[in-house]
């Protein structure tokens, strides 16, 4: 049971990223991606990673595919006549073949070999739950409260920033 | 996986216990999950038709009309006949138009609801799934809200359309800044994520509930919950998205028919959600509203808790149709003038005064 449903979602993920990257139409890609993003949500759910499922439908989902979606409407070519020419599309899949054969090679080898790589990863990573990674986010020992003041000050830089963007100038009207 | 599910989540009331009394394990797990979701479905659907019906009637009184008086008594049966007309209407796609994206945006906003719906606590053992990072979830599922507007806004091919789904997809995105950081201030209050844990933390009296327990800072938190909401779900006065008398509807123009319909149904559905969110993060979500006194409060109590849910819930319904026939529409650089200057430097200080009043002690 787990495994079908695993390959049914694997196989969802793949094949809406496909079509995210290969649709002429670029807001037909962007729903194409929309749904690839949940199907791997789905992925961390298997994995019992739920913190990271959610992140994931929370910041892609409801965040990034937004604003792509707002640029793209903005734009005025969707690209629905810019298919590429037979050269240069085939170009693309012969790169695509050799990236896919390369990381075929690397995971049959690290299978044969696995006491390369995948020690940490054999067996099951146990759940971790919301508030261990928050906990662990903000301890001072142990933890990662560095990176994640400087990350919230770079935010805080940023969200400043945009404001001031969006203000608008008086100089103009205070002349006469 | 189904397995793994129902340890995640087990349906835990007495529906639960018949279906697993009379099933075997793994097929109870998946009866009990395909149960779940039918009752959010008929949720769904009975919840549209007693919204509008309320909407229409509110909106009559306020104006002193009767509203819709002649199917039913009282015009109770109106919603049924309106949702026959709309399925029988034919669906007209504008000449142009996207066919794929025209037809599958009305159901965004329905699904968002959908799924919000899901982890709803209505009542102790009343809710679908309880994941540890509720609230998480919630911001993330209702951008699909703002995906099918801007969505149906494009693939109508009008310029009224765009304009309308622009807007709003700016105005949704900016007030879920404010919704989230009030969001996270519940979050802090109550030490959990989950929906059910914020409510259980409001256990006790109606002053053990975040409006009234923490000083001062709670109601206002509360008030500008109220207002952020109400923009992100393009209500009166911030219905510049739809603006009938400038975009002569925005970007359900060219919708007729049920496509038309599904828009409506996930508007008020939405509204229903973001009612029953107040509920959870202000107003004690299924506690009865005790006052600590002797006789009455297990009286009270003898009312069961999602009855007291949707009271709450259709309290601050009402709330919101109370907004829409009260304040006047504003214009599209004052919304973004209230968002940016005012509510998200309000709802940053709120954070930090809660902030300092969790740290030393001062709640409740």
């Amino acid at each position: 049971m787990n495994d079908f449903l695993f390959y049914v979602i694997a196989s969802a993920v793949a094949l809406l990223s496909l079509l995210a990257v290969t649709l002429p139409n670029l807001l037909h890609g962007a729903i194409a991606l929309v749904g690839s993003f949940f199907a791997t949500a789905a992925i961390y759910i298997m994995l019992q990673m739920e913190f990271l499922a959610l992140a994931q439908i929370a910041l892609y989902v409801g965040g990034i595919v937004v604003f792509m979606l707002i640029i793209i409407l903005l734009t005025n070519d969707l690209g629905v006549d810019n298919s590429l020419s037979r050269v240069s599309a085939g170009r693309q899949v012969g790169k695509g073949v050799i990236i896919a054969g390369f990381i075929t090679a690397l995971c049959l080898f690290f299978t044969s070999n696995p006491s390369l790589l995948l020690r940490t990863t054999e067996h099951r990573a146990a759940p971790v739950s919301i508030d261990e990674i928050g906990i662990r986010l903000l301890s001072t020992s142990n933890g990662f409260i560095v990176p994640f003041e400087v990350v919230s000050l770079l935010l805080l830089a940023a969200l400043i920033g945009a404001v001031v963007l969006s203000r608008r100038e008086n100089k103009k009207e205070e002349k006469p | 996986m189904m397995s793994s599910y129902a340890e995640l989540y087990p349906v835990n009331n007495f529906i639960g216990d018949i279906v697993r009394s009379i099933f075997p394990e793994p097929a109870a797990a998946i009866i009990n999950g395909l149960l779940a979701l039918l009752s959010l479905m008929a949720l769904v659907g009975s919840l549209g038709a007693v919204l509008i019906f309320l909407e229409r009637k509110v909106s009559a009184h306020f104006q002193l009309r009767f509203g819709p008086m002649r199917v039913g008594p009282h015009g109770l049966l109106q919603p049924l006949a309106d949702g026959i007309k709309a399925i029988f209407k034919e669906i007209i796609k504008p000449a142009g138009a996207d066919t794929f994206i025209f037809f599958l945006a009305p159901l965004l906003p329905v699904s968002a609801a959908f799924l919000v719906l899901a982890v709803i606590p209505f009542d102790h053992h009343l809710q679908v799934a309880d994941p540890a990072g509720g609230v998480l979830y919630v911001l993330g599922v209702s951008g699909l809200s703002i995906l099918g507007i801007l969505l149906a806004g494009w693939a109508s091919n009008n310029k009224y359309s765009l304009l309308g789904a622009m807007r709003s997809g700016a105005q949704m995105v900016s007030f879920e800044i404010s919704i989230a950081l009030l969001m996270l201030l519940i979050v802090m209050l109550s030490g959990t994520a989950s929906l059910r844990g914020i409510v259980l933390a409001q256990q006790g009296t109606i002053f053990d509930w975040w409006i009234f327990k923490l000083p001062f800072l709670g109601i206002l938190a509360f008030i500008m919950y109220l207002v952020a909401s109400t923009a992100e779900l393009n209500r009166t006065p911030f219905d510049i998205a739809e603006a009938e008398s400038e975009l002569t509807g925005g970007f359900a123009t060219e919708y007729s028919g049920i496509s038309f319909a599904m828009f409506f149904l996930g508007e008020f559905v939405n509204m229903f959600v973001a009612a029953c969110l107040v509920t959870t993060f202000f107003l004690g979500g299924f506690h009865a509203p005790l006052f600590g006194l002797p006789v009455i409060d297990p009286l009270l109590n003898l009312i069961p808790g999602f009855l007291w849910f949707f009271a709450k819930a259709f309290l601050i319904v009402f709330l919101y149709m109370w907004f829409r026939w009260t304040f006047p529409r504003v214009r599209v650089d004052q919304l973004m003038y209230l968002e940016w200057r005012i509510m998200l430097p309000a709802s940053l200080i709120l954070l930090m005064l809660s902030g300092l009043f969790v740290a030393q002690g001062w709640v409740g």
